[in-house]
């Protein structure tokens, strides 16, 4: 095995927001890999790849804009990549960067996953330009009625969600939303977007950018700042439609957490990994994540959500960050889940920060809840002390 | 030099036929032609440690176009996958380092494009910085014909040269059964058409053309027991340069092909073939230059891309085309090259390499 | 698809425009610039020791911050290569032949690639050209605002490498940006057999001979065992079956969006089969009364009514404007539980 050790040594991100009116498409992705830059303590110069990631390039207009923004991301003369693998891209775009470093390829990369929501309508680019988009909650909006008559879960756990993770982002101050006065009279009174999800219960629509700068185990031992090591990543698809599928606990979920709970060592989630940065969307995905990845047994999600235990200062902590629920540039929206977990287990999540965070998870998923992309990252190279 | 685990190689390959236009979906092509490789290397679908494809949104012109795709994969129960929106070759790429992960011993890597949907002539207004050129409709005719120009009064070559390079990349299609474009062609009839851009002549320009292609790879041992001569990937680079022609160091030659080159090991041995993915005829004479190749290097006996260019898998054609040189026909050392962006700015360079 | 060959052409899809008008924001240098394009002033910066007009956010050599130091340059200036437009495209800023050039104005160090309106037998290397602005309501502020022509006077542009003073506040913060591109699709074979199908008022699937899953519209593969399946694997489908799930959609207004009040789309399991068809419509019934477990039949459009033309390829069952909806009918309900996971 050539697999080397990686460290996150800096993350960026920009102030998400509706619209980043002050800024170019390049000065967005910008923002954040500068940010990134200056929390590893370097320069454009040191990089010596770079990996770019968003969703369909549909969103913005512009074709493969890693072409033009190769100048504004210091790439001149080095390699430069795109992903592209729906919502999960973020995520992807993290765990292609790291592997160029454990691969021994390259000693520090560059990812950056960016989304400028509001230069266009993702409605209009989800409908395939068409009329009668169903959007992200239209078709998210089945499973979610499929886990609620599954589960038998009252329907305020999805409100609940809705508020946890918008007071989090409240602590944030890189999130677009900041409620800090929401409440679940707030969520549930809001209108019914797409029955059963209400306005409240949706993510919003952003302009925002992440980066991350990996180094190899030498850069990691040298940084300024503490690292977070990388110990696991995967990778997981499967079909988006065919008969039998469940969609609503996919099997491609469950696979793709197997993968980095065998890779660490991890026997019992719950009890080993300190907290997680799980993709949701729309409030209920919380119940449904921690089912599909095994951290609550079937059926029983919705009661860490329900007892508090996913809460801040809950004994799992869930979307510290406030989540895709106070933040959605979309394809930044899954970096940013994977840097929360970095920013958690190195001790520098500032407000929202969980005390001692060890061992933390990320995932980010895509399309018809069928692309999967997931990490573990530790505050040392054996968090679990095998 | 003996093999390691850290080795990787192509072990087997499939192409879908190269046509004007298909009766197939991009899906219904990735289906035969990836399983068609697996198949080659006496695999299965569930054998496959990793799959990864490259392909194009805009080509279809629907957001997460590749989604259907995985539908060609069987990925049930489900599999590792990724996607890039870049050629094929750059998912193989992805391939190569996800195998050097260590975990996995193989890997299969795509590239697909339905490009008879859209019109080049449109389409790439929009790949082009999204303030100064797409509203400009600047298109990458105009802007390889730009470049041409600035070829030429360099003084490096002549329109005679781009003509013979046009002539001999027909003239080699006519071996090439998945070619599009391909016959015998005379340098002087070529000079006298007339130019779609000035300089650039009908000739000049890449056909329209639909297709897939796939490559299976293997580390170390396992490509051994996989197929009788392993095509291994010795070196692979890619490199990128600044967006706008206008702004690059010297636009008549491909300073990131060259950087490329050298991060591949070009230089650390003879090569005897190259197949280059030069869409506009003259950009073959300056990839040529930057990757020092000699006058005993034979260039595109595919006919290259002037004889079939599905966009999204041009550039994985060519590493195929290189690798059958050695799996098939005795060759030991030959190199693909893929291209990207306006006027060169992106730009892979592989060495594959079989045995003594 | 082992019969893949050239498509006849006429199963080619009507054209689809793919138009979206997208609005950009700019940021400092991009609106500097634009603004004084506005004003008839063409700008560049100076970074690196080199004017880049027009100016650029970040040296395209190091990345570092171009900063804002700003130049006047032009409006005359030289051209350095050249190419000729004899038939511009709807995307080119001029209707007429027209060449695109690299030019280096007055008081720069890289040149920019813009239009120049000459005839092609006045092009070469060296000719000088001045920036002619629009004028009065087509000014907007943007890249297009000008094209290059033939300079009356050759002689060096006043004022140009000057210092130039941007204002606090830019006057253009953003640009309109409207994408109008157009696709051609050909319909596959399997989808040429599903719209016969359907313009004849039946619906088909066809079963996997491994796993024995059957996959109604327009698809021709397994996606489970990924296998190609061709016309024996096909057999006509009921047209009765039991709603599994359902979304009711609040349509967001967009550009091209027809939707105003809201809809449903819900996935209807075919009796006797394991098929269901995803995203189909109800009728008959309000979209709040629509349950999961109600039992509906297909209602078809008259038989010369059946618009097939919005069906793709790919897709589960999209039944396009060939069938009404699905229709409530009265039976009981079958127990929700029993359906609801089956949404796909």
């Amino acid at each position: 095995m050539s697999h080397q050790p990686v460290a996150v040594v800096g993350i960026g991100q920009t102030h998400h927001k509706k619209r980043r009116a002050d800024v170019s498409i390049a000065g967005l992705v910008r923002e954040a890999a500068q940010r990134a830059l200056e929390d590893a303590d370097m320069d454009w110069g040191d990089i010596d790849a770079v990996v770019l990631g968003k969703a369909p390039d549909l969103f913005e207009g512009v074709m493969k804009p890693e072409m033009y923004l190769a100048d504004a991301l210091g790439a001149n003369g080095k390699p430069m990549f795109r992903v592209h693998t729906a919502g999960s891209v973020g995520g992807s775009t993290g765990i292609v960067g790291s592997h160029l470093v454990s691969s021994g390829r390259h000693k520090r990369v560059l990812s950056v996953a960016w989304e400028k929501q509001s230069e266009g309508n993702a409605q209009f680019a989800l409908g395939g330009g068409k009329s009668g988009s169903i959007g992200a909650g239209g078709a998210f909006a089945p499973f979610i009625r499929a886990y609620i008559r599954r589960s038998g879960a009252p329907e305020d756990i999805g409100w609940k969600v809705a508020v946890k993770d918008r007071l989090n982002g409240a602590k944030n101050p890189y999130a677009h939303l900041k409620l800090a006065d929401i409440t679940i009279e707030k969520v549930k009174e809001s209108p019914m977007m797409w029955d059963p999800l209400h306005f409240l219960e949706s993510c919003p629509s952003s302009d925002g950018a992440c980066a991350v700068v990996f180094t190899d185990e030498a850069g990691g031992k040298a940084a300024a700042k503490p690292p977070a090591w990388v110990l696991a990543t995967a990778m997981k698809s499967e079909p988006s439609t065919f008969a039998g599928r469940d969609a609503v606990n996919p099997k491609a979920a469950h696979a793709c957490s197997d993968e980095i709970y065998k890779q660490i060592g991890v026997t019992n989630p719950r009890e080993q990994i300190d907290c997680a940065e799980l993709y949701v969307p729309f409030s209920w995905y919380e119940p449904m994540w921690l089912e599909a990845h095994d951290i609550a047994a079937p059926g029983e999600g919705w009661k860490m959500t329900d007892s508090g235990a996913t809460a801040l200062d809950g004994d799992f902590p869930v979307n510290m960050s406030g989540g895709v629920l106070s933040s959605n540039p979309i394809g930044a929206s899954g970096l940013l889940r994977f840097s929360e977990a970095a920013l958690q287990v190195r001790g520098l999540a500032g407000e929202h920060q969980v005390p001692g965070a060890k061992l933390a998870i990320a995932q980010a998923y895509g399309a018809n809840a069928q692309f999967y992309a997931m990490w573990a990252v530790g505050s040392s190279l054996d968090p679990l002390g095998s | 030099m003996p093999r390691t685990e850290n080795d990787i190689a192509i072990v087997s390959y499939a192409q879908s036929p190269l046509l004007r236009r298909s009766e197939n979906t991009e899906t219904e092509m990735m289906l035969s032609t990836v399983q068609g490789a697996i198949k080659a290397a006496g695999l299965g679908k569930g054998d496959i440690g990793f799959t990864v494809s490259g392909s194009c949104d805009y080509l279809s012109g629907r957001g997460f176009s590749f989604v259907a795709n995985v539908d060609a994969y069987g990925a049930y129960p489900p599999i590792n996958e990724s996607h890039v929106e870049m050629d094929g070759s750059f998912a193989m790429y992805e391939a190569f380092v996800r195998l050097l992960q260590g975990d996995i011993d193989t890997a299969v890597a795509a590239g697909v494009g339905k490009t008879s949907n859209s019109d080049p002539a449109t389409l790439y207004t929009i790949e082009m910085d999204p303030y100064y050129l797409t509203p400009l409709g600047a298109d990458v005719a105009s802007l390889s014909a730009l470049q041409y120009r600035a070829l030429l009064d360099s003084g490096k070559v002549t329109e005679r040269d781009v003509a013979e390079v046009v002539a001999r990349n027909r003239r080699a299609a006519k071996d090439n059964l998945n070619a599009q474009v391909s016959g015998d062609f005379d340098v002087d009839e070529l000079l006298a058409a007339p130019y779609v851009r000035n300089p650039l002549r009908r000739h000049d320009l890449p056909p329209v053309t639909d297709g897939c292609a796939a490559v299976v790879l293997a580390r170390g041992q396992k490509a051994y027991e996989l197929c009788e001569r392993p095509v291994w990937i010795t070196g692979i680079d890619h490199r990128i340069e600044p967006h706008l022609p206008t702004m690059r160091q010297d636009l008549t030659s491909s300073v990131s092909t060259r950087l490329a080159a050298e991060g591949a090991g070009v230089a650390s041995g003879p090569v005897e073939v190259a197949e280059i993915h030069a869409p506009f005829s003259f950009q073959e004479l300056i990839v040529r230059e930057a990757l020092g190749l000699g006058d005993d290097t034979e260039i595109n006996p595919s006919g290259g891309a002037l004889a079939a260019n599905p966009v999204m898998v041009t550039g994985l054609l060519r590493v195929i085309e290189a690798a059958k040189q050695i799996a098939e026909n005795g060759r030991s050392r030959t190199l693909a090259h893929t291209t990207s962006g306006p006027c060169l700015q992106q730009n892979l360079v592989c060495i594959l390499e079989g045995d003594q | 698809m082992t019969d893949t060959s050239i498509a006849d052409p006429s199963n080619d899809m009507e054209p689809f425009n793919l138009q979206f008008p997208f609005t950009r924001t700019l940021g400092n240098t991009l609106s500097t610039f634009f603004s004084a394009v506005a004003q008839g002033q063409l700008i560049g910066v100076k970074v690196g020791g080199r004017v880049i007009a027009p100016p650029l956010e970040y040296d395209p050599e190091t990345g570092a911050d171009a900063g804002s130091e700003w130049v006047k340059v032009g409006p005359r200036g030289t051209v350095s290569a050249w190419t000729y437009v004899p038939e511009p495209t709807h995307l080119h800023p001029v209707q007429g032949p027209f060449a695109f050039a690299f030019v280096t104005l007055d008081g720069a160090d890289t040149p920019m690639i813009h239009v120049v309106e000459a005839p092609e037998d006045q092009l070469r290397s060296g000719l000088r050209v001045e920036a002619r602005f629009k004028e009065g309501d087509e000014v907007n502020g943007r890249i297009d605002d000008f094209v290059f022509v033939p300079a009356t006077d050759p002689s060096p542009s006043e004022g140009a490498g000057e210092p130039y003073q941007a204002p606090a506040e830019p006057e253009i913060q953003t640009m309109d940006a409207y994408c109008d591109l157009t696709y051609v699709d050909n319909a596959a074979p399997v989808t040429r057999v599903w719209t016969q199908a359907l313009l004849e008022g039946k619906l088909v699937g066809r079963t996997c001979p491994q796993c024995g899953r059957t996959f109604v519209g327009a698809v021709s593969l397994c996606c489970v065992d990924a296998i190609e399946l061709d016309e024996s694997t096909q057999s006509e489908m009921p047209q009765t079956g039991v709603v599994t799930n359902f979304t009711v959609i609040t349509p967001v207004p967009y550009p091209g969006q027809k939707e105003t009040e809201p809809f449903v789309r819900c996935s209807v399991m075919l009796d006797g089969t394991d098929a269901v068809l995803g995203q189909q419509t109800i009728v008959g019934i309000p979209a709040s009364e629509v349950r999961v477990g109600m039992h509906v039949a297909l209602e078809w459009e008259p038989e010369g009514q059946r618009d097939v033309s919005e069906i793709g390829n790919g897709g589960h069952g999209s039944t396009g404007g060939a069938v009404v909806g699905w229709k409530p009918t009265g039976e009981p309900d079958e127990p929700a539980e029993n359906y609801v996971d089956r949404m796909m």
